[in-house]
């Protein structure tokens, strides 16, 4: 598996006009949903999904790395202009970009947000890169019980740190998990849970889905808001020049290598994601600089860190997902099948077989990075226009996008319908707070689990022992307690802490 | 026509303030618990209807979703126990507040949206559905500026074009 073997192909492939076209377009739309309050990365890519259905493996993915990679530098857009996070992982933007940009340097704290969030997503472009291909070797040693370990140690993580509980972040998995099993037996292709529906023989298409998980219950959230918090307050970047002095880039070269390590760290971890890489790395940027007094009042070093974790995050979340097929959020989750409809299958066999692809995609990280600085540099003052869109412009039309995408699938009205099943569920289960993230964990897992579940008891006859057996196995049991126990006591500090905070209100009042 | 239009959005308002006072408390939790816990009991029942097996199989296609409503059934059991042993000692429970003229507004975005799909539907013509969404959510939002009626209705089609005719979607 060597890398200058597929470098030479991997190029060819990649330096495509046609990919060019797609990055740049990925760029430009995921910075402009990240831009506006409300619209989510994931909603973005998941009403783009099925523009990529009759595209290539590259083309495709670069189309949708360049959503998701825009949408990490995008969100700190309205963050710094009107205080309101386009993203939940720009709150730590926000913390000291809108401060910045009140003392009239609107320009100079874009001008970070962008610098540090290319650096961001290179450094963890480069780490896919590198890493990629290494921790693709381990996972070749991983028989089918070993995988289905695997799949147990990225759902038990998902489930627990996705919503407040983690019992229910374990009941939402088990349900994406049976939501997977409806249609034919993949192992006998006898028919399961269609109900007498032919149209469900195929199984639920994750793309209509995810439309009605994510993006309709999003329009459903708008009965939430009163009409006079629909829209935002018309914004314009302001005339400063931009300048940042030799001093403000001295001061962030440290948090945004730090913070680029971090968010790659944090980022590799499945379950945890952009908003915690964030908020861990500007903590650690104050307490590590020098001043710290500017923390909360427009600290370049704040910015800078917070940015540069959570574009860090990236290319980190694809190493489980194309190693081991272990999505790190639910983005690449998405994107998951998107490989998959390709015929691409995570592991060993995507670095070398199809080493050319996998090698284009990985390079081609690195050039959605380029163009997002470029197109931030150029276009910014667009993307702050877009903040300002009226919602009630915006609502109905993300509705007839996600009608569409719905319906372009496989060109049936009958997949309209099952997004406005799953629209209505995911509202009931905001009621009961269960979090939607495992549930598309559970449906994008669901056939790698059980396959490797029932291959592995095939294997031993029936025998459970199968699954104690190796060393691997015994690893991710340790890891699977380890990361339970330490869920468990942090729920358990919180709640102590909510408590001793109630007591403390209730005796000074 | 102006007058009608404000005395409709007064009785509107008038209806909203009312709901808006009306809140009703649930136990998250409890009917958590209670819900997945009927929802696997009632899987595992039809699983023999739904599920069709070869006798032969060492490990046939009911094994995963049984051992995943087993599962469901004990993380449902959990969050009942933890619940009911708060009633027992008299601790609160978590309770979550469902605010009625939230749910009526959800409602009425619903019908908008299930209005969208039989209309397109019934139709045959996916751009009527897109027409009569931009409008139904324009009214809902109270929407007078006669600009973001035409920028919508604009963007309906555009939107219907593009999948028509350059992505080719037969709708």
């Amino acid at each position: 598996m060597d890398m200058l073997q597929f470098i030479g192909p991997a190029s060819g492939l990649l330096f495509t006009l046609e990919n060019i076209i797609w990055i740049n377009l990925g760029v430009f739309i995921g910075s402009v949903f990240a831009a506006i309050p409300g619209l989510s990365v994931i909603l973005c890519v998941i009403l783009f999904l099925p523009v990529t259905y009759t595209m290539s493996a590259v083309p495709g993915m670069m189309f949708l790395l360049g959503i998701y990679c825009a949408g990490g530098y995008g969100g700190s857009v309205s963050a710094i202009l009107i205080n309101t996070p386009g993203t939940p992982h720009a709150a730590a933007t926000m913390m000291d970009g809108h401060p910045l940009s009140q003392q009239g340097r609107t320009k100079a704290a874009l001008k970070i947000a962008l610098y540090a969030s290319t650096f961001g997503g290179i450094f963890s472009a480069l780490m896919l890169l590198f890493l990629g291909p290494q921790v693709a070797k381990i996972s070749a040693k991983l028989g089918t019980a070993e995988y289905f370990m695997v799949c147990l140690f990225g759902m038990t993580i998902i489930a627990g740190v996705s919503g407040k509980s983690m019992i229910k972040g374990i009941i939402a998995a088990c349900f994406g998990l049976l939501l997977s099993c409806v249609g034919s037996d993949p192992m006998t292709s006898y028919d399961r849970f269609t109900f007498g529906v032919s149209r469900l023989y195929l199984g639920l298409d994750l793309a209509v889905c995810l439309i009605g998980l994510f993006a309709l219950v999003e329009i459903i959230a708008k009965a939430e808001k009163k009409h006079s918090e629909l829209n935002m307050h018309a914004s314009k970047i302001s005339k400063d020049d931009g300048k940042i002095t030799k001093d403000e880039y001295k001061r962030m070269v440290r948090p945004v290598v730090l913070s680029s390590l971090i968010g790659s760290m944090v980022g590799i971890v499945p379950g945890t994601g952009a908003s915690e890489a964030s908020w861990f790395s500007y903590n650690t940027a104050k307490n590590m600089s020098k001043h710290k007094e500017e923390f909360g009042k427009g600290s370049v070093e704040g910015i800078a860190a917070a940015e540069a974790a959570n574009n860090a995050v990236t290319g980190a979340t694809l190493i489980p997902l194309l190693t081991l097929g272990i999505p790190g959020d639910g983005v690449v989750a998405i994107m998951l099948s998107a490989l998959m409809i390709n015929g691409l299958n995570p592991g060993l066999s995507l670095f070398t077989t199809d080493g050319d692809i996998m090698y284009a995609i990985m390079l081609g990280l690195i050039l959605v990075n380029i163009f997002m600085f470029i197109q931030g540099k150029f276009l910014t003052s667009l993307f702050a226009k877009v903040v300002a869109i009226p919602q009630q412009i915006l609502t109905p039309i993300i509705v007839i996008f996600c009608f569409a995408g719905a319906y372009s699938v496989n060109n049936n009205y009958f997949d309209l319908s099952v997004a406005l099943v799953f629209g209505l569920m995911a509202w009931l289960m905001r009621k009961l707070e269960l979090p939607a993230v495992p549930v598309l964990l559970g449906m994008v897992l669901g056939n790698m689990t059980e396959t490797n579940f029932r291959r592995a008891l095939l294997i031993s006859n029936g025998s459970p022992s199968i699954f104690f057996s190796s060393v691997f196995c015994w690893i991710f049991i340790g890891l699977i307690a380890i990361v339970v126990f330490s869920i468990i006591r942090s729920k358990i500090k919180e709640t102590r802490a909510a408590k001793t905070a109630t007591q403390e209100v209730s005796s000074n009042g | 026509m102006k007058d009608m239009i404000e005395r409709v959005d007064t009785r509107l308002d008038c209806w909203g303030e009312k709901l808006s006072k009306k809140n009703i408390r649930y136990p998250a939790d409890l009917v958590t618990g209670i819900l997945f816990l009927v929802v696997s009991v009632v899987i595992l029942m039809i699983m023999p209807q739904q599920v069709a097996i070869s006798e032969k199989d060492v490990v046939n296609g009911r094994e995963f979703p049984k051992l995943l409503m087993y599962v469901m059934m004990a993380a449902s059991a959990v969050l009942i126990l933890k619940e009911g042993y708060k009633i027992v000692t008299k601790k609160p429970l978590e309770m979550k507040t469902l605010n009625l003229l939230v749910e009526v507004k959800a409602l009425i975005i619903m019908l908008i949206l299930l209005g969208t799909y039989f209309i397109a539907k019934v139709t045959d013509l996916f751009v009527v559905g897109a027409v009569f969404c931009c409008l139904a959510f324009l009214v809902y939002f109270r929407c007078r500026k006669k600009s973001y009626y035409a920028i919508t209705l604009t963007l309906a089609v555009a939107i219907w074009a593009a999948f028509r005719f350059i992505l080719g979607v037969n709708f």
